[in-house]
């Protein structure tokens, strides 16, 4: 590893050699809760999750329970689900609405704007001496991208809008399509046996998919039509592999404006009527993302620094060796219902706890994230020198693109991203790079 | 006697369609699913895939914590994401998959254990089956990976040239977080 003052130098861009001991050491872990999860804008939930007023979804950022709520007048909170009294979560449950949450241990009462309304002797027993107003409950920054609500416990951190960056340009081509907007359906929950970072990395390794998930591939091509995804094929592909702020973004050419996207679910036999769908919305997608993003592009697998995995799928940290996956499935609100069940079957059943692909990928990463745990073992760095070299600026593209779809450069920028906020005092030291896409069409952050 | 549970002392004079008891019926269901469970822990995966007709739903939907003011949302429901949602198609695929030699998250296979139990019978129209069974699911894999699924199944059934075929079935698992990798197994 090359010698540096820095506190954290885990991943060598000019080797690719990965210090394995980022995923097992509780000490690192603690402190990525706070440097990285304390940090960043952390995907939460979405609008659709909380339609009415009054409605709130618990959450999580980090390990922190989070209360997602829309109050009274409809507007959005995140606050730490901790009762300023003794500390007790006051919010027990997935979902549901109240205007108040009361706690259960001594009967503290917030409102679902967060400030407290009443402590049971207050005059009696308090003597009249406490201050409500300054033990409202803790809140986050909350802002929205095309209906995703992210949340920030950090003042100094850029706005959310910054912090995606041109990013942006190519979520908007899944999330920000259409005027109607997204709904998100799920999550479906469950516990992994891995680091974190090791579920998010994975979005950019195009490389594992014709041998982790081979037996997936056989039965789709079998059962739907659909092309036997080789390595050749992934080492000719000519989608991107991009990097953006953090962002680790692919993108898929189309042959065609009205071409059935490359999605989980859209087989042989319902390919025409994705077709028709893509052909009825391609004027407002043009007049939204402009011609190039509503007509030549799709977006691929990718991920959102810290933790979101392929869109709205969250790996919420738990231990060092403990993931609690969050699946969503995100489906643009207007679509046909029978398009909609093709995708959430697609998307339920390819991923998800049961999902034929997804199912394959635990074992591996368990023993990806579990690979320092020995003095032995943790004296050799993992492996992510695939194309070093071979990324750079693109005319098309925002960010950095490696040459091939089939690279580790976004593996190992995810690292040096992780480190860039592990060694940083303060939002102060961390980049964001300076935006140059073309953001054509009327889509906004606000959708 | 409860619905659909045969009383001890004399056999119920209720009858589910052509004259046949329904304690008869209880035993020719309770064989058929303790022999389902015998195909599954035997991972005789194509004969378990034959008890279910082609029109099959085979459903899995989430399990909510919520309070009891809200527990219509307990279950979520159709249109909703769900753990699984499977036609014949998509169980085909699961079990076609085992085949290829290349199912990493049952290659070594888990080790299971279905217990089937507490059988309620309920007529449906037509001769068809209403029945409702709890389970247990113990499995085992690799060196120390251990999971237990408790939860309750309802099926519905129709006879199929004289055989029992399921056409619907709900599996409502009792955990909220799922404490597993993967759910690579049959339910
Ligand atoms: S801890 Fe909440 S009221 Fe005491
Ligand atoms: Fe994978």
């Amino acid at each position: 590893m090359a010698v540096s003052n820095k506190k954290y130098n885990v991943i060598d861009l000019k080797t690719g050699k990965l210090d394995s001991r980022i995923f097992s050491d509780p000490d690192i872990y603690r402190e990525e809760l706070e440097k990285v999860f304390g940090r960043t804008w952390l995907m939460i939930g979405h609008e659709s999750l909380v339609p009415k007023v009054n409605d709130f979804f618990h959450t999580y950022m980090g390990e922190d329970r989070v209360i997602l709520t829309r109050d009274g007048k409809g507007k959005l909170h995140a606050f730490l689900n901790m009762c300023r009294h003794r500390g007790n979560p006051i919010v027990r449950t997935d979902v549901g609405n109240t205007k108040n949450f009361f706690c259960p241990y001594h009967g503290w009462t917030y409102s679902n704007d967060g400030s407290l309304e009443y402590v049971p002797g207050e005059e009696e027993a308090y003597y009249g001496a406490v201050d409500r107003d300054s033990r409202s409950l803790i809140a986050a920054r909350v802002e929205t991208y095309a209906g995703i609500v992210f949340a920030n416990w950090d003042s100094g951190a850029p706005s959310l809008e910054e912090y995606l960056g041109d990013a942006r340009w190519c979520l908007d081509v899944a999330f920000n399509r259409l005027d109607a907007g997204t709904e998100a359906i799920g999550p479906v929950k469950w516990i992994e046996p891995l680091n974190w970072k090791t579920a998010v990395d994975n979005c950019s390794d195009n490389y594992h998919v014709p041998t982790t998930h081979l037996s997936a591939i056989l039965v789709q091509a079998r059962h739907f039509g659909l092309p036997r995804l080789t390595h050749e094929a992934q080492f000719e592909s000519p989608s991107k592999h991009l990097f953006i702020n953090g962002h680790s973004l692919t993108m898929r050419m189309l042959d065609r404006p009205d071409q059935a996207r490359q999605t989980h679910g859209v087989t042989q036999e319902n390919r025409s009527l994705f077709e028709e769908y893509y052909r009825s919305t391609l004027a407002e997608a043009e007049r939204r993302l402009g011609s190039v993003r509503a007509g030549k592009l799709q977006l691929g697998n990718h991920s959102i620094f810290p933790n979101g995995v392929l869109g709205l799928r969250l790996a919420h940290p738990r231990g060092p060796l403990e993931t609690e996956f969050w699946h969503f499935v995100v489906l643009e609100k207007g679509m046909p219902d029978e398009l909609k069940r093709a995708l959430r079957m697609g998307s339920g059943n390819y991923n998800g706890v049961a999902g034929l692909f997804e199912q394959d990928d635990m074992d591996n990463w368990r023993g990806v994230s579990r690979s320092s745990l020995t003095p032995l073992a943790q004296k050799y760095s993992q492996d992510l020198s695939m194309g070093v070299g071979r990324a750079g600026s693109d005319p098309d593209f925002p960010g950095t693109v490696a040459e091939r779809y089939t690279s580790e450069n976004n593996q190992r920028s995810f690292y040096r991203r992780w480190e860039e906020f592990m060694n940083a005092e303060s939002w102060e030291d961390i980049s964001i790079e300076p935006g140059t896409a073309d953001f054509e069409g009327t889509a906004t952050m606000n959708g | 006697m409860q619905d659909g549970i045969p009383d001890e002392v004399g056999m119920t004079a209720q009858t589910f369609g052509d004259g046949v008891s329904q304690s008869e019926l209880w035993h020719e269901l309770m064989q058929f699913y303790i022999n389902e469970a015998w195909l599954l822990d035997d991972r005789k995966f194509r004969e378990w895939l034959d008890l279910f007709a082609d029109d099959v739903f085979y459903f899995m939907p989430r399990r909510l914590n919520v309070g009891r003011q809200d527990l219509s949302r307990e279950i979520s429901e159709e249109g909703d994401l769900a753990i699984f949602e499977d036609d014949k198609t998509y169980m085909t695929m699961r079990v076609d998959r085992l085949d290829t030699g290349m199912a990493w998250s049952e290659d070594p296979p888990s080790r299971t254990r279905h217990l089937v139990g507490n059988l309620v019978i309920e007529p449906l129209p037509e001769g068809d089956l209403k029945a409702k069974t709890a389970f247990i699911l113990y499995r085992s894999h690799h060196e120390t990976d251990e999971n237990i699924f408790a939860g309750s199944r309802e099926d519905h059934l129709r006879k199929e040239d004289g055989r029992w075929k399921i056409y619907k079935r709900i599996i409502v698992l009792d955990a909220n977080v799922i404490l597993a990798k993967n759910l690579s197994v049959f339910f």
